[in-house]
């Protein structure tokens, strides 16, 4: 098997089978033992039975039945267990934005966040934004045509940000976008060109 | 080398009622660890220096959520986050100065997120003491801070015992300003006390930021009707905009009555192990004139006894020079 | 100008899409069927030896695979990093790792290694090192650089007693070179002046953690990591790992950034590697924030020294310049050399001496950061120039114009050709669309608590090389593959060179594909993807197989339409007779035809002169299509000079020591302009690094413990967007290198120097002209500073 030919797929629009399918296509074993994350298996998980640590997290308007541990994180959930690699992982402690999710469409950094603690409520995350034929959201749209990224290991987490703010204010001010994005580090400095581009996602929305 | 990201498992509980967290808790005693936000308590737990073995979480307690009339004074339940507290059109506009700290707090995720309880209750960011060493707060015998060629920037001016690290919390000093009241709730019952006698310093406690004992729950934050509408300002001092923690902060209101301070209450950040409430400064100002002249005395007045570190002398003149702003802006 | 249809001219780089989707896949975002986790132990220590290893119990734990340590490895020769290692050089270096089939079960294990460590002694401050019975970094000597052997240096304490307190010791360095007589310049100068000065050394910190995961295959080694050269990766690799390029099969499609750090390979990613072989299954390596910082490489600081002589006018007659380098524990760094080099090209003093001393650290691995060495002198110089400019009373842009290379200027003691140098036309642009002259009136202007200050800065960095290959394809399809062994890091250079393939065959843009992202693509041998070398490099290369394509192109149309092949023109995916351009071909059926006639036209026999890589490349996309391929032999003479002229408006708040940073302009001269709005995104991103050196960022280490402070992005400091402006300018002089074929040389280095150098002017030209000697300027060193109160260390101590 070879690794690199392995797409990313999004849950967008497939059965929990397809996915399932496409994530063993891919590569990962995701299988009774996760390999992730200690399982009962290993008998020394904190108490829970595996019936009782399956959860239903919302994710992209999916309904996901998956295995969680007490002290797992969001961000690894995501990755790990459900496939969703677009949310990157770049400090794993609050400092750096790259792993910022919409929960009940409010920003927050999934590495911070236990997934049972906010497991019923919806989640997004980037690969929720396009539309189900592939249509970009016009933040995303926005984001391609003033070239916002540079690396783009920090633009999940910006686009995410952005989108959070647009919920709230349809029209902020350039000081107002900042604002909002400054819990997004982006190492590669790409900042003057996000604020571009979120300030022309106002007009493509 | 502490930090390995993964979190040891533990046992998450997740009680409905504060009497059953108050329950759970007791039960755990020692193994057990109160959970608001995570913002900081999750760090312990990745770099595996806080190792409990069951976390209770407060977010499914509806009792503890929320900014709401109380008579005419204002109670937020300690599991508010940041970001209501930001936000919430009452509270800005009634004592605007706590939505203003809040908002100078960390990042717009951490302000989503995390919850002005686990603010007031967070604990030291001295950075030795986060890097795991065994220090005096740690349970150790010795500070690392403190050594003739230590790196303590960051550290503190008043108050050391032992310890030099100083109290993070941008809402701190905003609270004592506004004379807040910090309900506690603990097994036996129910108190009130006011915000500057919930933060204790290490001469109390060493291994303790807040009158908080094991087992017990910061349940609500009361704002005064009496402070409501006062005349406020609040200043953070840090390296960046977003991110981080005050090197120094300050809080001030005041009540000024035909040009003349009748009241005033000032507290800072960044300093002390404990955030400080400048009674000497308060006193300088009643009965002055808002203004320049009262602004200096009050600026020299805040430094009284500060025993400066190695490496953080300057928060000498930062925090005078804040203090001064603070008067400065009443005029 | 030439007029060009694709160069100069924005477009889409193809990967932009799965960057704002997700979908864009780095090293981590890979997985492999039984794919188990690797978690390292690292050292808690700045030096020390491990006595004993007992990881019995770990190895005991259920789902715990097996332990990796240095006798599993190949041995290496100091001062050559070790992959793992049982003497470890600084806090953080990985001793062992542990695999299980969780990363938390391999966390849980690591708790139960115990490693028995003797602490030896360690040093952070070089100068610290160069005292007489000062400590060494290593058992085996405290100096060392690229091409200088590992030895002990120490100076005299008469060295160290001869100068005054802050001033550099200066004792016998481990290297020199001038050129000129220093001491008749300095004797006719009209101004001498002398500093010392510190630049602290700094985490590069890129965005992605270097995670790698590793398998092996028939034999074959799978390894997706995250480099910024793909190419230019394999040959440090396959030497780490000791096997053969053809039995490496690299993936590196995207890299969260890398700034000098992920440059090539590093010896990290060959962990995963040796354990999937010992475990026989695959195994992640999932690099932690604090790795990253530990051994995700650093900048390294200078402590140094100039001298400088100036006529009247401003001219600089002859310059003295000493540094002394803390080179981490490997020592492999050219920054002390980079910095005579660019005193004597930015300045063109007519005499020059440089003195430098490579110094051993026990901090984390240095490696290049962006401007290697340029930066930190951008940052020490440009303040002392303000500081001539002010004793001279003269215009602060006009001391630098006076003395900044045209293209006849010279760099280095052997007095190096340039190919190009436009450095006065961006100081120009750049004071005239920052209005620096009528801007004059601001300086120094309070309002309330706040100063304003200007500055302008430069910054400059090599940027080009020549003599690798190009790879292009014509297919059947009728589209042109460009065959890209750049890496993917972020700058779009694997991009907007492959447009000149395109120019070059007047290929509409639509029909091109550009193929890169992993050895198993088939790419050609390509230079490295740093220091800006790419744009002038690969536009050469991909030049030169396109031209190579064409004239095969031409030869065919011949054969088919008859003619001369002179008599045909490509453009437009034909070959068609120039005087009759209905006759000709289609490139897809030119594809064809190379496919049906074989030998060289279709890849089977190749040009001699191609590295064996690119010869395996063209081997394997043999009679696929009409190949281009080439080596670049294009001639070349001179040194590629980048610069970027920064210019920064700063507020200074006199009562807290805050810097805002209010304006920021940055102007290149990067030859020909090939792609404007990236172009804008890295002199705009390179400056906010530089905002981040000037004010925020540094190393911190506890001296008595040698324990570092600063391994989180909440302690390091890189710059959000609340520090820098909310508004910033970039332009470009846009005049072409004569000896590239589209006039483009790198743009990605000078502008963080440019920028950091700005504004530390602007600061002290907001204090009436304070000099710092110090970077970076916190608001406890300006609040100090304001208000007359002593610095709370000594001038040249470093890492507070
Ligand atoms: C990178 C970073 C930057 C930051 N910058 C700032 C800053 O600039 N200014 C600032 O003020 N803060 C800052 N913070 C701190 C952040 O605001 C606090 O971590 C957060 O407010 C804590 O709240 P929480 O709800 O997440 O608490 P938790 O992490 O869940 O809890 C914190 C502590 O309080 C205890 N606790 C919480 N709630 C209660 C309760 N109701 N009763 C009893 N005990 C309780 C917990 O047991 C724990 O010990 C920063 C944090 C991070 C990670
Ligand atoms: S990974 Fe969550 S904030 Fe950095
Ligand atoms: S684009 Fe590289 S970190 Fe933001």
């Amino acid at each position: 098997m070879d690794a690199s030919k392995g797409r990313s797929r999004s849950s967008h629009g497939l059965s929990r089978r397809a996915f399932i399918q496409g994530v063993i296509a891919a590569g990962a074993a995701v299988s009774s033992v996760n390999y992730l994350f200690r399982g009962n298996a290993l008998g020394q998980g904190a108490g829970r039975g595996v019936a009782e640590r399956l959860l239903t997290l919302t994710v992209n308007g999916q309904q996901r039945r998956v295995d969680v541990l007490d002290q797992e994180t969001l961000l690894m959930t995501l990755r790990y267990k459900l496939g969703l690699t677009g949310t990157k992982i770049g400090c794993d402690r609050g400092e750096c934005g790259n792993c910022t999710v919409l929960i009940d469409d409010v920003p927050v950094y999934a590495c911070s966040t236990l997934t049972r603690i906010v497991h019923d409520a919806p989640i997004t995350t980037i690969e929720g934004l396009a539309a189900p034929g592939g249509r970009l959201h016009p933040v995303q749209q926005a984001f391609v045509e003033e070239l916002g990224p540079q690396c783009g290991f920090c633009t999940p987490g910006q686009i995410i940000s952005a989108v959070g703010l647009l919920k709230v204010n349809r029209k902020p001010t350039r000081a107002e976008i900042a604002e909002a994005l400054a819990g997004n580090v982006c190492r590669c400095g790409a900042y003057d060109h996000y604020l571009n581009a979120v300030q022309r996602a106002t007009e493509l929305i | 080398m502490a930090a390995r990201d993964m979190m040891p498992a533990f046992e998450l509980l997740q009680p409905a009622t504060v009497e059953d967290a108050l329950a759970l808790l007791k039960r755990r005693d020692k193994d057990g660890w109160v959970l608001a936000g995570g913002m900081d308590s999750l760090d312990w737990f990745k770099d595996r220096i806080k190792r409990p073995k069951a976390v209770v979480e407060l977010g499914r307690i509806g009792a503890l959520r929320g900014i709401r009339a109380r008579g005419a004074d204002l109670e937020i339940g300690a599991m508010t986050t940041l970001t209501e507290v930001e936000r919430d059109a009452t509270l800005r506009e009634r004592y605007g100065l706590l939505a203003q700290a809040a908002r100078r707090v960390a990042t717009p995720q951490i302000r989503n997120r995390g919850t002005l309880g686990g603010n007031v209750c967070q604990d030291a960011r001295c950075w030795y003491y986060r890097a795991g060493l065994p220090c005096y707060r740690a349970g150790g015998n010795t500070c690392y801070a403190d050594t003739p060629t230590a790196i303590n920037r960051e550290h503190c001016l008043f108050e050391a015992d032992r310890c030099v690290a100083v109290s993070p919390s941008d809402t701190a000093p905003a609270l004592i300003a506004l004379d807040a009241r910090f309900v506690v709730r603990h097994a036996g019952g129910e108190k009130e006390v006011p915000a500057e006698e919930f933060f204790i310093g290490p001469k109390t406690d060493i291994t303790r930021m807040t009158i908080l004992q094991p087992g017990d729950l910061l349940t609500a934050i009361r704002l005064p009707a009496a402070w409501a509408n006062a005349k406020s300002y609040f200043e953070k001092a840090a390296d960046r905009n977003a991110w981080d923690f005050p090197l120094v902060n300050v809080a001030a209101a005041m009540k000024i009555e035909g040009g003349t301070i009748r009241q005033a209450r000032i507290a800072v950040g960044g300093v002390a192990p404990r955030p400080l409430r400048l009674k000497a400064v308060e006193e300088s100002l009643l009965g002055e004139q808002p203004g320049k002249e009262a602004a200096e005395v009050a600026a020299k007045a805040a430094v009284w006894g500060a025993r400066p570190l190695n490496h953080n002398q300057y928060k000498i003149p930062l925090l005078a020079n804040l203090v001064k702003r603070a008067v400065r802006s009443m005029a | 100008m030439a007029a060009y249809k694709l160069i100069g001219k924005d477009f889409l780089p193809p990967d932009v899409i799965g960057k704002v989707t997700g979908r864009a896949k780095f090293a981590e975002d890979f997985r492999a069927e039984g794919m188990v986790f690797a978690k390292l132990l690292r050292s808690p220590m700045p030096h020390g030896l491990v006595r004993r290893v007992d990881a019995a119990q770990a190895l005991a734990m259920k789902g715990v695979l097996g332990i990796l340590t240095a006798a599993d490895l190949p041995k290496v020769t100091a001062p050559a990093e070790p992959i793992l290692t049982s003497e470890p050089l600084y806090v953080g270096e990985p001793i062992l790792a542990i695999a299980a089939v969780d990363e938390t079960t391999a966390a849980d294990a690591l708790d139960r290694v115990k490693v028995e460590l003797e602490p030896l002694p360690f040093v952070l401050d070089p100068l610290e090192s160069l005292r007489p019975g000062g400590a060494n970094a290593r058992t085996e000597g405290n100096v060392a650089a690229p091409n200088l052997k590992l030895q002990t240096l120490k100076w005299s304490a008469r060295d160290f007693t001869a100068v005054r307190e802050g001033e550099l010791p200066r004792g016998k360095p481990a290297e020199e070179w001038h050129y000129g007589d220093i001491e008749a310049g300095f004797r006719q100068a009209d101004l001498v002046i002398e500093e010392s000065f510190i630049t602290q050394a700094l985490a590069h910190h890129a965005m992605e953690p270097r995670s790698a995961l590793a398998y092996w295959q028939g034999g074959k080694l799978f390894l997706h990591g995250s480099t910024q050269s793909l190419a230019f990766s394999i040959p440090p690799l396959t030497r780490i790992l000791g096997i053969e390029p053809a039995n490496l099969h690299y993936v590196s499609e995207n890299t969260g950034g890398g700034f000098g750090s992920k440059a090539a390979a590093y010896t990290q990613m060959a962990i995963p590697a040796f354990f999937a072989k010992k475990l026989g299954r695959p195994v992640m390596l999932r690099v932690s924030r604090e790795e990253e910082h530990d051994f995700g490489r650093s900048r390294p600081g200078f402590q140094g020294w100039v001298k400088l002589g100036f006529r009247k006018d401003g001219r600089l007659l002859a310059a003295d310049l000493y540094i002394v380098q803390s080179g981490g524990p490997y020592g492999a760094v050219n920054d002390f050399r980079n910095a005579g080099r660019h005193v004597s090209l930015v300045y063109q003093p007519l005499a020059m001496r440089w003195r430098g001393m490579p110094v051993l650290t026990n901090t984390p691995p240095r490696s290049a950061q962006r401007s290697p060495g340029e930066t930190q002198t951008s940052i020490a110089m440009d303040p002392v120039i303000d500081k001539a400019a002010r004793k001279l009373g003269l215009d602060r842009v006009a001391i630098r114009h006076i003395n900044a290379p045209r293209s006849d200027g010279t760099i280095g003691p052997k007095r190096e050709p340039l190919t190009s140098s436009f450095l006065p036309e961006a100081l120009e642009l750049g004071a005239a669309q920052f209005d620096w002259a009528a801007k004059q009136a601001l300086s120094g202007k309070r309002t309330g608590s706040k100063v304003t200050g200007l500055g302008v800065g430069i910054g400059y960095h090599a940027a080009g090389n020549s003599g690798f290959d190009g790879l292009v394809l014509i297919r059947p399809d009728g589209k042109l593959y460009i065959h890209a062994g750049a890496g993917n890091l972020g700058t779009y250079s694997y991009a907007a060179t492959a447009r000149a393939a395109a120019e070059a065959l007047g290929m509409p843009w639509e029909r091109c594909e550009i193929v890169y992202g992993g050895t198993g693509r088939h790419v050609p041998w390509t230079c490295i993807q740093a220091g800006s070398n790419t744009t002038f490099t690969i536009t050469r290369t991909n030049h030169v197989a396109a031209m190579d394509a064409r004239r095969k192109l031409q030869e065919i149309a011949a054969r088919e339409v008859g003619g001369e092949p002179a008599a045909f023109e490509v453009g437009g995916g034909r070959v068609f007779l120039k005087a009759e351009p209905a006759k000709g071909l289609a490139f897809a059926e030119a594809a064809q035809r190379a496919i049906a006639l074989g030998g060289k036209y279709s890849g089977q026999e190749l040009p001699k002169d191609l590295n064996p890589m690119t010869a395996r490349s063209a081997a394997a996309l043999a009679g696929q299509g009409l190949m281009g391929v080439a080596k670049d032999t294009l001639p070349r003479n001179g040194v590629i000079p980048g610069f970027c002229a920064g210019y920064a408006l700063v507020e200074v708040d006199v009562e807290t020591g805050q810097v805002e940073i209010k304006e920021y302009l940055g102007v290149a001269d990067c030859g020909t302009v090939i792609h404007p709005k990236n172009l804008g995104n890295q002199i705009l991103g390179g400056a906010v690094q530089g905002f981040g050196m000037a004010l925020l960022e540094k190393h911190v280490y506890d001296p008595k413990y040698g324990i570092p402070a600063t391994r989180g992005l909440a302690t390091s400091k890189p710059p959000t967007y609340l520090d820098v402006p909310v508004n910033m300018r970039w332009a470009a002089v846009g005049k072409p290198d004569p000896q590239n074929p589209v006039g483009a040389k790198g743009a990605g280095e000078p502008p963080e120097g440019a920028a950091a150098a700005a504004v530390l002017c602007a600061i002290s030209d907001a204090l009436g002209g304070a000099h710092f000697g110090r970077s970076p300027l916190t608001c406890d060193i300006v609040l100090n500073a304001v208000e007359g109160r002593p610095q709370p260390f000594k001038p040249l101590d470093t890492n507070i």
